[in-house]
C-alpha cells in the first residue's frame, strides 16, 4: 500500500495497491489519470520502483511517495526469536530491528549466525518468537517474506555450465519478473558483468561468481538482501569490489544483512554490527561505538628523561615500560600530536610516537573471548549440525 | 506451473552442455540390446530381440531415473536448493521440475534405444503402438524419478546415494520380467517379478505389442506413480519445512 509522502502536494495522487515487483499503479491528477502501468524499475517509463525510494520522476511530474511499510516498520524486526535443536539452543531470544543499513552479524563458528539467517529467510522454522520482514511474519506469511528478500548463501551456487546471462535470466524467470531478459541485462550491467555475460560461468573468477550471485539476487529488486559470508575465499580486489557493490545497494535504500568473519571488512562497511555468541546477541552498535566501549586509544611515546609535569587535557598516564610512556586518550591521532608538543616543551627529545586504536578484533575478543575449539573437532556432531541446517 | 518449466529448462541446458553424458548413458542399454538381445541362444522364442526390447526400453528409463535422482542430491549439497527455497515461487515446483526433467531425459534416451531396436529388426513401427509405449514409459518415469528424488532428499551425501543406486538398480531389473517370461522363471523369481514395478511397465509394453490393451497393468502402474509422487511431495515438504 502506498500513501503520499508527508511533503506531498496536490493535485496529483498516486494509487498503487501494493509495492514490489510488477506492482500496478496510476497517478491521477486534475486532467484525469496521467500515467498508469504495471511493472517495476523503469522510472522513466512510469513503472514503480519497488522498495523504499521516496522520489522519482515520471513523465516530467515529480512524484514522491512513501510506502507505509518502510515508514512505520523496520525492514527486519525480530522479537524473542529462538531456535532449539534438541538440547542445543542455537539462537536464544533474539531482538533486533534493522532498517535501511548494512547490518553485520559477527560471531565465532557455531554461534548461531547461519541459523539466524535461515530463520529470517524462511528456510528454518523458529522454535519460539517471531520475526517480520517488511511487516510480514516469517511464521505466518513466509511466501510474502520471500517476495521481499533475496538470499545469497556462502556456497557460491551458480551453474558453471551455463553462461552468466543464462544464470541470471533463469532467476528472473523463477521470480516471475516481467521482461526477464532486459532485467537480467540491467543487473549484469550494474555488477560490471555485461562484457562477460555470454561466457560460461566455468571461466569466471571467484569474485565474478560472487557478483553473478548478487546479480541473480537483485533481479526482483528485493527490499532486504541477506548475504552469508559474501567475501569468503575471494582475493583482496574481489572483496573490495563486492563491498563497493553492497554499499551502493544500501545507498539506494536497500537493507543488507551480512554475516562475516572478517572484522576489518565489517568495520569498514557495516553501519551497525551485532556480535552473537552462543545464540545470544551480546552487543549491537556502530563499529565506532563498539570500539570505544572496549577501550580508549593508546598512545606510546618513546623518549628519554622523566614525565613532563604538564600533560594535555583528556590524557591519562598509564605507566612507563621499556623507555616508553603509555597514555590512554580519547582521540589517538590528535592526542599524539599534543603529547609530542608537551614533551618537546619540557625539553625532552621524542624519538617515536605510536598510536594504537582498538579494532573490532579487540571488541570481539573482549565480548566473546577466545572460546575457539575447546574440544576435539567432532565430525559426527558437525555433520549432524549441517544436516539439521540443510 | 510455469516455474516448474523454468527449473526443467535449467537442467535441460546443463545436460545438453555436457556432451559426454548425453552419449555415455546410452551405451549400457545399447549393449544389452546388441550383445544379449541378438546373441543369447534362447529356446522359448525365435525372436528374442522382440521379446527383450521392451525390457531394454524400460531399463533405459530406469537408468535415467536413478541417475536423475543424483541431480537433486547435487542441488542439495552444492547449495542451489537453498537459494531456490528462499525464492517466492511455490517450492513444490522445484521437485516437479526435477521429476519432469528426469522423465523427459529418459524419454529422449529411450527414443535413441527404440531407433536402434528398430534398426536391429524389432517390430515397433506402428505409430499408435509407439505413442502408447511413450505413455507407458512416461508413467513409469514419473514413478521411478519421484522414488529416486525421495531417496535423494532423505540421504545426506552423494556417496550414500550412489550406494543405494548400485544396490537396487540391477536387482530391480533382474527380478523383473525383462529377460524371460513368467512361465520360464523359477517359482520364487516369478513371485517376486509379479510385484516388481519394472515388470508392470514391461508387461504393459508387451501387451501393447501383442495388440491387447493391458488395462490392469496400466492401472497398477498409474496408481503406483501417483502414490510415489504423493509420498515424494510429502517428504519434500517435510524436508524443506
Amino acid at each position: 500500500m502506498i500513501t503520499p509522502a508527508r511533503g506531498w502536494t496536490e493535485p496529483y495522487a498516486l494509487h498503487a495497491p501494493r509495492t514490489g515487483a510488477g506492482a500496478a499503479f496510476m497517478i491521477a491528477g486534475p486532467g484525469g489519470v496521467r500515467v498508469g502501468g504495471t511493472g517495476t524499475r523503469c522510472e522513466s517509463r512510469g513503472f514503480l520502483p519497488s522498495s523504499s525510494i521516496t522520489a522519482w520522476n515520471v513523465c516530467g511530474i515529480d512524484i514522491r511517495y512513501e510506502s507505509r511499510r518502510s515508514s512505520n516498520l523496520a525492514a527486519i524486526e525480530t522479537s524473542g526469536l529462538t531456535k532449539r535443536f534438541e538440547s542445543l539452543v542455537a539462537v536464544d531470544h533474539l531482538d533486533l530491528a534493522i532498517d535501511r543499513e548494512i547490518f553485520g552479524l559477527l560471531g565465532p563458528n557455531g554461534s548461531g549466525k547461519t541459523t539466524t539467517v535461515k530463520m529470517l529467510t524462511t528456510l528454518l522454522d523458529p522454535t519460539e518468537g517471531d520475526a517480520t520482514i517488511c511487516g510480514y511474519s516469517v511464521k505466518r506469511d513466509p511466501l510474502a517474506v520471500r517476495e521481499q528478500i533475496s538470499y545469497v548463501p556462502q556456497d557460491m551456487a551458480v551453474d558453471p555450465k551455463l553462461t552468466g546471462r543464462e544464470n541470471v535470466i533463469f532467476f528472473a524467470k523463477v521470480y516471475g519478473v516481467p521482461r526477464p531478459r532486459e532485467i537480467a541485462d540491467e543487473t549484469l550491467a550494474m555488477l560490471d558483468l555485461l562484457p562477460r555475460a555470454d561466457d560460461l560461468v566455468r571461466t569466471y573468477s571467484g569474485g565474478m561468481r560472487r557478483r553473478l550471485e548478487l546479480a541473480q539476487a537483485l533481479v526482483h529488486d528485493p527490499v532486504v538482501l541477506f548475504l552469508d559470508e559474501p567475501t569468503i575465499g575471494l582475493d583482496v580486489a574481489g572483496r573490495r569490489k563486492i563491498w563497493e557493490h553492497i554499499i551502493a545497494l544500501k545507498d539506494r535504500g536497500m537493507t543488507v544483512f551480512v554475516t562475516t568473519h572478517y572484522m576489518d571488512e565489517a568495520d569498514h562497511a557495516c553501519d551497525r554490527i551485532g556480535i552473537i555468541d552462543h545464540g545470544r546477541v551480546v552487543a549491537t552498535d556502530s563499529p565506532d561505538a563498539l570500539k570505544a566501549s572496549v577501550c580508549r586509544d593508546i598512545v606510546s611515546v618513546r623518549a628519554d628523561g622523566s614525565l613532563p609535569g604538564e600533560l594535555p587535557e583528556g590524557v591519562t598516564f598509564l605507566g612507563r615500560a621499556d623507555g616508553e610512556f603509555r597514555f590512554e586518550v580519547d582521540r589517538g591521532d590528535e592526542a599524539g600530536l599534543a603529547l609530542s608538543r608537551a614533551f618537546t616543551k619540557a625539553g625532552l627529545v621524542v624519538r617515536a610516537i605510536s598510536v594504537r586504536q582498538p579494532t573490532l578484533d579487540d571488541v570481539f575478543l573482549a565480548l566473546v573471548g577466545e572460546t575457539d575449539e575447546t574440544g576435539a573437532f567432532d565430525d559426527r556432531k558437525f555433520r549432524r549440525m549441517l544436516r539439521r541446517r540443510a | 506451473m510455469k516455474r516448474m518449466l523454468y527449473y526443467m529448462e535449467r537442467d535441460l541446458r546443463r545436460w545438453l552442455r555436457g556432451r559426454a553424458n548425453v552419449i555415455s548413458t546410452l551405451i549400457l542399454p545399447a549393449a544389452w540390446l546388441i550383445f544379449v538381445g541378438l546373441a543369447l541362444p534362447i529356446r522359448f522364442t525365435d525372436n528374442y530381440l522382440d521379446f527383450i526390447a521392451p525390457g531394454i526400453l524400460v531399463l533405459t528409463m530406469l537408468g535415467a531415473s536413478f541417475q536423475g535422482g543424483a541431480l537433486l542430491m547435487f542441488d542439495k549439497i552444492l547449495g542451489y536448493l537453498q537459494k531456490f527455497l528462499a525464492m517466492p515461487a511455490p517450492r513444490e515446483s522445484i521437485l516437479f521440475g526435477k521429476i519432469l526433467f528426469i522423465t523427459l531425459r529418459g524419454l529422449i534416451q529411450t527414443t535413441v534405444i527404440l531407433i536402434i531396436a528398430i534398426i536391429l529388426g524389432a517390430n515397433f513401427l506402428d505409430p499408435v503402438l509407439i505413442i502408447s509405449i511413450y505413455a507407458v514409459l512416461f508413467t513409469f518415469g514419473i514413478l521411478l524419478s519421484s522414488m529416486m528424488a525421495t531417496v535423494a532428499l532423505k540421504l545426506e551425501d552423494h556417496d550414500s546415494y550412489a550406494a543405494i543406486n548400485a544396490m537396487i538398480s540391477m536387482p530391480l531389473f533382474f527380478t523383473s520380467s525383462a529377460l524371460m517370461p513368467y512361465d520360464q522363471m523359477p517359482d520364487w523369481l516369478a513371485a517376486i517379478a509379479r510385484f516388481n514395478p519394472v515388470s508392470y511397465a514391461i508387461d504393459a509394453i508387451r501387451g501393447l505389442q501383442a495388440g491387447i490393451f493391458p488395462g490392469t497393468t496400466l492401472f497398477g502402474l498409474c496408481a503406483g506413480a501417483i502414490l510415489v509422487l504423493f509420498v515424494s511431495v510429502t517428504v519434500f515438504r517435510r524436508a524443506t519445512v
